[in-house]
C-alpha cells in the first residue's frame, strides 16, 4: 500500500496514478474507427499481392521460390513470327497465375525474387471471404490489386545514386 | 394553491423512481466514456448513434432477453429473491437523501442519516444470499469475502458520519446541510476521506472489489447470475455510486449550497457535486489495482478507524471549544 | 381498531409467523434469513410505536451485524442447500425454556400496564434526542456498566485470537 518512497510522501505513487489517468483521458484517443474510417497504412504494408502481367515472363522463379507453394503459373509458347529476322522468336504467354490466399505468408520473396518487377506490395487487406476456396485470387483479380499498389519512394537525397543513374552519368561523361 | 395529499405523494414517489432508474444509467454510461478515455480508448461509439448514448439502454434490451438460468443445485428462492434484497436498501436511501433546501426532499426525516446508515448495512444479506444459494464455490467464497469486507467497513463509515453529525448537532440530513459552513472542508477533511473510501468499499467499488475479483473468483457472488436478475444487481451497484455520492456530497461537501443562488439552485450544486464525487469514483476504479483481502482488513483496521477516531475526538474538542 | 392496531398486530403476526420458522425450519441458512424477516419486522413495530431510532439501531445492529454475523460463521462451518436430517433441535428443553421466557416476560409486561391505554400522540417520540437525554441522565450506570462489558468481550476476542499472546504466559 502507501509505502514512503525514497523522496517524497506516502501515496505519492497513488497521486501519480491519478494524474496519469487523467492526462489520458484528456488526450486523444488512439482507437481507430476502422470500418467508418479506413486506416492510412504505410506504403509499404504487406496487405495483397498485385500482378502486372505485361512484366511477366513465366520465368516460374516466384513459383519455385515460395516457400509453401501457393503460386500456380500455366503457360504456353507462341512463335512470333518478326520480319527480317533469321527465325522466328518464341514468346512464353501465361494462361494462369493464381496465388492462394489461404496458403500464402505473405514472406514476400516472390516479389523479391521477380527479375522484371512483376509482383508487388499492395496495402489493401480487406479481402476476407466465407469459403477458403475463394481465397484463390486468379490472375484477373491480382492485376486489380495493382491499383492500390503506392508509388514507389523518391529517391533518398543523401543515398546514393541509382545504378542507373550513375551508368548514365558515366556514359554521358565519356561522351 | 396548495396540492392534494394523494397528489404530491405521488409526485414525490414518482421523483425518488426516476431518479433511482436515471442517475445509475448516467453514472454508468460516464464510466463507460470515462474509463476507455482514461484507457486512450473511445468506449461505446454505435448505439444511438451520438457517441454511443444509448448503449445501457442497449445493454438493458440485451438483459432482457437473455435466458434466465437458475443452477440446478441451487436454493431457488433465496436465489431468486436476492436481486431484489440488494436494490430495495438503497431505494429506501433515495428517498431521505435531500436534493435541495426547503421541500426537495422525497422524505424528511429527523434521523435521515442513522437511517441511511441502517439501510445500506442490510445490503451485506442480499450478497450472502447470492453468494450461498447459488450452491456454487466461487460464489460462497466472494459473498464471504464480501461480509467480511462490508462488516469491518461498516465501523469507519459510520464513524466519519458520527464526526459530522457530531459537528452539525443533528441527524437529519437537512439539517446537517443547513449547519454546514466552508471551513467545514478543512475541519472534516479527514472525516471525508475516511468516508468517501468506506463508502467505495461498502458498494465493493475497485479497488475494494475483492468479492468479485473476476481473475479469482470468476465473478464473486454474481458468477451464477443471467439475464435480468444479473441486471438488477449491476444496477444496485450504479444506485450504490449515486447514493455514496450524494451521502459524500451531503455530508461533507454542503449539499446544495454553492457559490451562489442557493435557494434556487440548490439542486443543480447537489447534482453537480454527486457528478464530481461519482466521476472521483470513475478515477479511483481505473487508476488503482484492486487491493488483496488481507490488505483490505489492515487498510480497515490499522488506516480508517484510527484516523475516523482521531477525527471524533477532533471534532469534539473543536465543538467543545467553540 | 385504528391503523396504528392493524400495522403492530400485522408485523407482530410476522415477526412470530418468521421467528417460529427460524426454530423449526431445517434448513440451516434459511432459518438465518427467516431471522432477518423476523428481526425486521420488528423493527417495523418499533417504528409504527414511534421508536423511530430504536427502530433504526434494530435494523443497523441486528439485521445489518449480528444476523450477518451469525449467516457468516453457518456458511464458514457448514451450510448445504436443502435441508439437514441431523439438526440436534433438544425439543422439550427448548419448549420449556423459550416459552417460559415468553411467557414470563409477557407476564412482567402485562402486568406492568394492564389494560391502561396509551395515546400515541401522548407519549415523548422516541427520536435521538429524547434517547440521548434518557441515556445520559437516568440510564447512564447501566449504559457505561455496558460498555465495560463490550470493553471486556473486545479485548477477549483480542487474547482468543491471538496465539502468541496465551503462549507468552506458558
Amino acid at each position: 500500500m502507501t509505502t514512503p518512497e525514497k523522496n517524497g510522501f506516502p501515496g505519492k505513487g497513488l497521486i501519480k496514478g491519478l494524474g496519469i489517468t487523467l492526462k489520458t483521458m484528456v488526450s486523444r484517443a488512439g482507437t481507430q474507427q476502422y470500418p467508418d474510417v479506413e486506416p492510412e497504412l504505410p506504403a509499404r504494408s504487406r496487405g495483397v499481392i498485385g500482378l502486372m502481367e505485361s512484366n511477366c515472363t513465366v520465368c516460374m522463379l516466384c513459383a519455385r521460390e515460395c516457400p509453401d507453394w501457393c503460386i500456380y503459373i500455366d503457360s504456353h509458347k507462341e512463335t512470333v513470327e518478326v520480319p527480317g529476322a533469321a527465325r522466328a522468336r518464341q514468346r512464353n504467354v501465361l494462361d494462369r497465375f493464381d496465388i492462394d490466399f489461404s496458403l500464402c505468408m505473405y514472406c514476400g520473396i516472390c516479389i523479391e525474387v521477380c527479375p522484371f518487377d512483376a509482383l508487388f506490395w499492395a496495402p489493401d487487406f480487406a479481402y476476407a471471404e466465407g469459403d477458403i476456396r475463394n481465397l484463390l485470387h486468379d490472375r484477373g483479380r491480382l492485376g486489380e490489386h495493382m491499383a492500390g499498389v503506392p508509388a514507389p519512394p523518391p529517391h533518398d537525397p543523401n543515398g546514393e545514386p541509382s545504378k542507373e543513374e550513375s551508368t548514365a552519368a558515366k556514359k554521358g561523361g565519356a561522351r | 394553491m396548495t396540492m392534494p395529499v394523494w397528489l404530491e405523494i405521488a409526485i414525490r414517489v414518482a421523483g425518488v423512481f426516476a431518479a433511482f432508474l436515471v442517475l445509475p444509467l448516467v453514472v454508468g454510461q460516464t464510466e463507460h466514456k470515462v474509463m476507455a478515455h482514461m484507457q486512450g480508448r473511445l468506449g461505446p461509439m454505435y448505439a444511438g448513434r451520438f457517441h454511443g448514448w444509448a448503449q445501457l439502454i442497449a445493454d438493458g434490451v440485451k438483459f432482457v432477453q437473455k435466458e434466465d438460468v437458475t443452477p440446478a443445485a441451487a436454493d431457488k428462492h433465496v436465489f431468486k429473491l436476492a436481486p431484489a434484497i440488494a436494490l430495495v436498501p438503497y431505494l429506501v436511501a433515495i428517498i431521505v437523501i435531500p436534493l435541495g433546501p426547503g421541500d426537495l426532499v422525497a422524505q424528511p426525516l429527523d434521523m435521515g442519516l442513522f437511517l441511511v446508515l441502517a439501510v445500506v448495512g442490510v445490503g451485506i444479506v442480499a450478497v450472502l444470499m447470492a453468494g450461498w444459494a447459488s450452491a456454487n464455490k466461487y460464489t460462497l467464497l466472494g459473498a464471504l469475502r464480501a461480509a467480511a469486507q462490508l462488516l469491518a467497513y461498516e465501523l469507519p463509515l459510520v464513524l466519519a458520519a458520527a464526526s459530522v453529525a457530531m459537528a452539525a448537532g443533528t441527524l437529519s440530513l437537512s439539517g446537517i446541510v443547513e449547519a454546514w459552513r466552508p471551513w467545514w472542508l478543512l475541519w472534516q477533511l479527514p472525516a471525508l476521506g475516511v468516508f468517501f473510501l468506506a463508502g467505495l468499499a461498502e458498494i465493493r467499488r475497485p479497488p475494494f472489489d475483492a468479492p468479485i475479483a473476476d481473475s479469482e473468483l470468476v465473478f464473486g457472488y454474481l458468477t451464477e447470475y443471467t439475464g435480468l436478475r444479473f441486471a438488477l444487481f449491476l444496477l444496485a451497484e450504479y444506485v450504490g455510486i449515486v447514493v455514496i455520492a450524494a451521502l459524500t456530497t451531503v455530508l461533507f461537501l454542503g449539499g446544495w449550497k454553492g457559490p451562489f443562488a442557493d435557494a434556487d439552485l440548490g439542486w443543480l450544486w447537489t447534482l453537480l457535486k454527486v457528478g464530481a464525487v461519482s466521476f472521483v469514483v470513475i478515477w479511483v476504479r481505473v487508476s488503482f489495482p484492486r487491493l488483496r483481502v488481507d490488505q483490505l482488513q489492515r487498510f480497515c483496521w490499522l488506516g480508517l478507524v484510527p484516523v475516523a477516531l482521531a477525527q471524533l475526538v477532533l471534532t469534539a474538542a473543536v465543538k467543545v471549544a467553540t | 381498531m385504528t391503523v396504528t392496531d392493524v400495522l403492530v398486530c400485522a408485523l407482530g403476526a410476522v415477526s412470530l409467523g418468521a421467528a417460529l420458522r427460524v426454530v423449526t425450519s431445517k434448513h440451516l441458512v434459511r432459518a438465518g434469513l427467516w431471522l432477518v424477516v423476523a428481526l425486521g419486522s420488528l423493527a417495523g413495530v418499533y417504528l409504527v410505536l414511534t421508536a423511530e431510532l430504536l427502530a433504526w439501531v434494530q435494523v443497523l445492529i441486528y439485521v445489518g451485524a449480528v444476523v450477518v454475523l451469525m449467516l457468516f460463521a453457518v456458511m464458514l462451518t457448514r451450510a448445504p442447500i436443502g435441508p439437514s436430517d441431523d439438526l440436534d433441535r433438544a425439543k422439550v428443553p427448548g419448549v420449556l425454556i423459550g416459552g417460559g421466557a415468553g411467557l414470563g416476560l409477557a407476564a412482567v409486561l402485562v402486568d406492568a400496564y394492564r389494560w391502561r391505554e396509551v395515546g400515541l400522540s401522548d407519549v415523548e417520540p422516541g427520536d435521538a434526542g429524547a434517547m440521548g437525554r434518557e441515556v445520559f441522565t437516568s440510564w447512564v450506570l447501566p449504559f457505561e456498566l455496558l460498555s465495560v462489558l463490550l470493553l471486556a468481550a473486545l479485548i477477549g476476542a483480542i487474547v482468543v485470537s491471538r496465539p502468541d499472546v496465551g503462549q507468552r504466559s506458558r
